[in-house]
């Protein structure tokens, strides 16, 4: 078998078809680093978690409540835990975040630029508006990063994710501002591809965030 | 194909990460012994990261 | 010498300073991250002399301040590990991975080369810790309470501690990026007929040990920045007092540490799974169970981590333990392979080989005690002693370090066109034996004679003076020892042999091209069927003729490449006992 048939054969049959390809039969390099880099970031936040699930276990309460901490530090916990709907609605803006991004990744396999530009513009936005929510969460939230270690771990878990969300918005804005200069196209997108990777990671990472840390 | 070159063949090695963590976590419970919560969860997340690697390297290689 | 390459018309080329620093070649790359790397090893061994210099007898002489004393030992190993050994192993795979993959660079050159220049901006922050009082004196494992900087008993106050986290968390970025490269290159841009189950052994430890580098580093960053965090913005990580948890640093720090220790052995490993073929004129035994050995060990390494913590009390021993033991499995593999390849071999003692024989016995040493310290008994009564410093040294500098140079001799004459000197480098390896079996061999006695690791000063009747002084002799020797080291390199350089292509009679891709290659590293690729491609170009069993093309552009649709991918045909049982003729 030529190395053409079987790049053929693998995009007929294999479930990674559909990302980026080279003429070998293989992801394209960028999106394998991507996906590879990814795995790395899982395990980055994996030490962060395990963190938060030992103090946790350690702890005679969860939240903590006096008098390991103060009545209203304990009220401020209790309320995060109790009312979270602005978390919700984060968690809504950006798995709403993830679909346009494929929107734009499905727009530009078929050369539509103009349906890529407006889904990639929504996304940035989209994103932008969780980053403006979560700061405004913090300031509502009643308690810091020095508020004992619920305080320690749960700013540092957000903080980091904000920090990841920050990165893919400015990946995100390279993306929006090279498509309107006419970069890419069906063949030529890869940047777009491990963007896209990026960015549902980014959610994932939502999800089990607001998962342990709202509701567990 | 060879076992050894099948995609899905590659998520073996996270699966084993994850059944270690589950050892882990399952005989000191039962036992009654401390729990390293901390070692589960990376033990746990370390077997999804490399089942994801494992597979997408397998499966995005060039067919040679 | 053996010329039975293709001959290019390219040949090697002098580059000015600025074509250095911004390179993004893998072999340039490579021979920065090795000429940084032996920078930082001169440094930290240093810092060791002076370490030797004070325990040599008791009493404090030099360092009458301890918190010095501290300093060196601390930036010594972190030097050593994070400075030295794994970037100078990484910089070797840099180097010949590509070209034992017959590719013509790395996946991400430009990547490349930003791993290589966070290493020594890395170094650069940590060691400025001299000039800004003091740098991070908490050992190289930092522990909290002793790392935090709380108020009151003991703790790591000043910019030191936070420059020593700044460092580590770029230099551990680097890795992480270069983990990415390493991997991509591998199972992406291999030439036609390369199969993984006919690459090069080296490339198998390089593969394993970015696998290991990819999942683990991340874990020490995130305990670096929670450090970071608890000292320079009121978090409460490792503090008991307010729910946090000292242990944790220990448990997410050794998650990573201990993974990490097979990253600095792998690649030597690796290095000298080259080179005892070469110089035994025989084949490797056993390349599919090396390469099964080597899976093991980075998997196992994964599941041994508390056998650091073994005294703590809240680690669940016999699992550990079981694990530890476990290791010795794929290890004794290893190393029976080793020895069966030289086995009835024609053995050539040139320096390469004397050194990978030298690594064969010190990392044996190493193995076993360090399988003493798996019984957790055992263990209770020698952790933090000074049993641990000689078993982490035999596998680091016995194992890693007589690999790395090893590792020199063998591909010196590629990176550089010349022979380094044999003399010189006999001179080397019987002085840097000697003298590493004098400084370290003492320190299994005194560990089990209880003195303690990590100390200033030591009682006059303790009993431990004689062996101190003889661990510091050996010291110094070593250092004499880098000095016909450093001239053998030095004269080479200048007026060395001309090496040629093959000079050792090579069994794979890299010695199938000039000596330095050419920028794109091959002209022509012999046909690749086998593990062994040029051993088998020169003995006719491939044909020169008929290259294969090295496909470049990926965006280029080239012709469709016909790929022969039966094996070499050979008879089944002369693959173990045939010899060279």
């Amino acid at each position: 078998m030529t190395g053409d048939a079987h790049a053929i054969a693998l995009q007929e049959h294999s479930p990674v078809a559909g990302v980026a390809h080279d003429e070998r039969g293989g992801i394209s390099n960028p999106v394998l680093g991507m996906i590879l880099f990814i795995t790395s970031e899982v395990m980055f936040f994996a030490g962060l978690f395990a963190a938060y699930f030992n103090v946790r276990a350690n702890a005679p309460a969860w939240p903590p409540i006096p008098p390991t901490v103060t009545e209203e530090l304990a009220e401020h916990f209790h309320h995060l835990k109790a009312e979270p709907w602005l978390a919700l609605a984060l968690t809504v803006i950006l798995v709403l975040s993830s679909f346009t991004c494929q929107f734009a990744i499905w727009a530009i396999r078929q050369n539509d630029r103009t349906g890529f530009i407006r889904n990639i513009a929504v996304t940035v936005i989209l994103g932008i508006v969780f980053l403006i929510g979560q700061g405004y969460d913090y300031t509502q939230l009643g308690f810091g990063l020095a508020d004992g270690v619920f305080g320690t771990t749960f700013y540092t878990l957000t903080g980091f994710h904000g920090a990841h969300v920050f990165g893919g918005v400015i990946m995100l804005s390279v993306l929006l501002y090279r498509g309107m200069a006419g970069q890419f196209s069906a063949r030529h997108h890869d940047a777009v591809e491990a963007t896209s990777i990026y960015w549902h990671f980014v959610d994932v990472v939502w999800i089990a965030l607001f998962s342990t840390l709202y509701i567990l | 194909m060879h076992p050894l070159r099948h995609p899905r063949n590659a998520i073996f090695v996270g699966i084993l990460f994850v059944v270690i963590g589950f050892v882990y976590w399952f005989v000191p419970y039962v036992g009654g012994w401390q729990l390293d919560y901390a070692g589960v969860t990376m033990l746990a997340a370390l077997g999804i990261a490399m089942g994801l690697m494992a597979y997408v390297l397998i499966a995005g290689s060039p067919n040679e | 010498m053996a010329t039975t390459t293709l001959t290019p018309a390219a040949s090697a080329y002098r580059s000015g300073l600025y074509e250095w620093l911004t390179t993004t070649d893998h072999k340039k790359i490579g021979i920065l991250y090795i000429v940084n790397s032996f920078i930082f090893f001169f440094l930290a061994g240093v810092l060791a002399l002076g370490v030797r210099a004070e325990l040599a007898v008791p009493g404090l002489q030099l360092l009458t301040d301890e918190h010095l004393y501290n300093q060196l030992f601390t930036m010594h190993g972190t030097a050593m590990l994070f400075l030295f050994i794994i970037p100078m192993l990484a910089g070797f795979a840099n180097y010949i991975v590509p070209l034992q993959i017959g590719a013509p660079d790395m996946a991400f050159p430009r990547i490349n080369a930003l791993s290589f220049w966070l290493l020594p901006l890395g170094g650069i922050l940590m060691f400025s810790g001299f000039l800004t009082g003091g740098t991070a004196a908490a050992g190289w494992t930092g522990y909290p309470p002793l790392s935090e900087d709380r108020p009151g008993g003991l703790a790591s106050s000043g910019p030191g501690m936070d420059l020593w986290l700044t460092g580590l968390i770029l230099i551990g970025t680097a890795s992480i990026l270069g983990a990415v490269n390493f991997l991509v290159t591998i199972f992406k841009m291999r030439a036609p007929g390369m199969t993984l189950f006919r690459m090069p052994i080296l490339v198998w430890t390089a593969l394993v040990t970015a696998v290991l580098v990819l999942m683990a580093t991340p874990v020490f960053t995130s305990a670096l920045i929670m450090l970071f965090i608890d000292r320079n913005y009121g978090g409460h990580f490792f503090d008991p007092a307010t729910g946090g948890n000292a242990i944790l640093w220990q448990n997410v720090f050794w998650f990573y540490s201990h993974p990490a220790v097979y990253v600095m052995v792998l690649p030597a490993m690796g290095m000298v799974s080259e080179i005892l073929p070469v110089f035994s004129r025989k084949p490797l035994f056993g390349y599919k169970a090396f390469i099964f050995a080597t899976a093991g060990i980075g998997a196992l390494g994964f599941s041994v981590w508390a056998h650091h913590m073994f005294t703590t009390g809240s680690v669940y021993l016999p699992f550990f333990s079981l694990m530890t033991f476990l290791i010795a499995v794929p290890t004794g593999v290893k190393m029976f392979n080793w020895i069966f390849t030289m086995w009835r071999g024609k053995l050539t003692l040139s320096t390469p080989l004397l050194f990978a024989l030298g690594f064969l016995s010190m990392f044996l040493i190493g193995g076993i005690n360090g399988a003493f310290s798996a019984a957790v008994p055992v263990d209770f009564a020698l952790h933090d002693t000074y049993w641990v410093v000689a078993h982490l040294h035999y596998v680091l500098f016995g194992g890693s370090v007589f690999g790395v140079f090893a590792g020199v001799y063998y591909w010196f004459p590629k990176m550089t066109g010349r022979m380094l000197n044999e003399t010189l480098g006999k001179v080397q390896f019987v002085l840097m034996f000697i003298g590493f079996n004098l400084t370290f061999f003492p320190m299994h006695v005194l560990g089990l004679q209880g003195m303690p690791r990590r100390i200033a000063d030591y009682a006059t009747t303790a009993g431990w003076n004689e062996l101190n002084l003889a661990a510091t002799i050996g010291g110094f020797l070593i250092a004499a020892s880098t000095i016909p080291f450093l001239w053998n390199v030095f004269v080479s350089l200048r007026s060395g042999p001309i090496a040629g292509d093959d000079p050792w009679e090579g069994n794979t891709l890299e010695w199938a091209t000039t000596s330095p290659p050419p920028p794109y590293n091959f002209d022509r690729l012999p046909e690749i069927r086998s593990e062994r491609p040029l051993f088998d170009l020169r003995h006719g069993l491939t044909h020169p003729a008929a290259v294969l093309p090295v496909p470049t552009d990926p965006s280029v649709t080239s012709p469709p490449v016909v790929v022969v991918d039966e094996p070499v045909a050979r008879p089944a049982r002369a693959r173990r006992t045939r010899k060279e003729p």
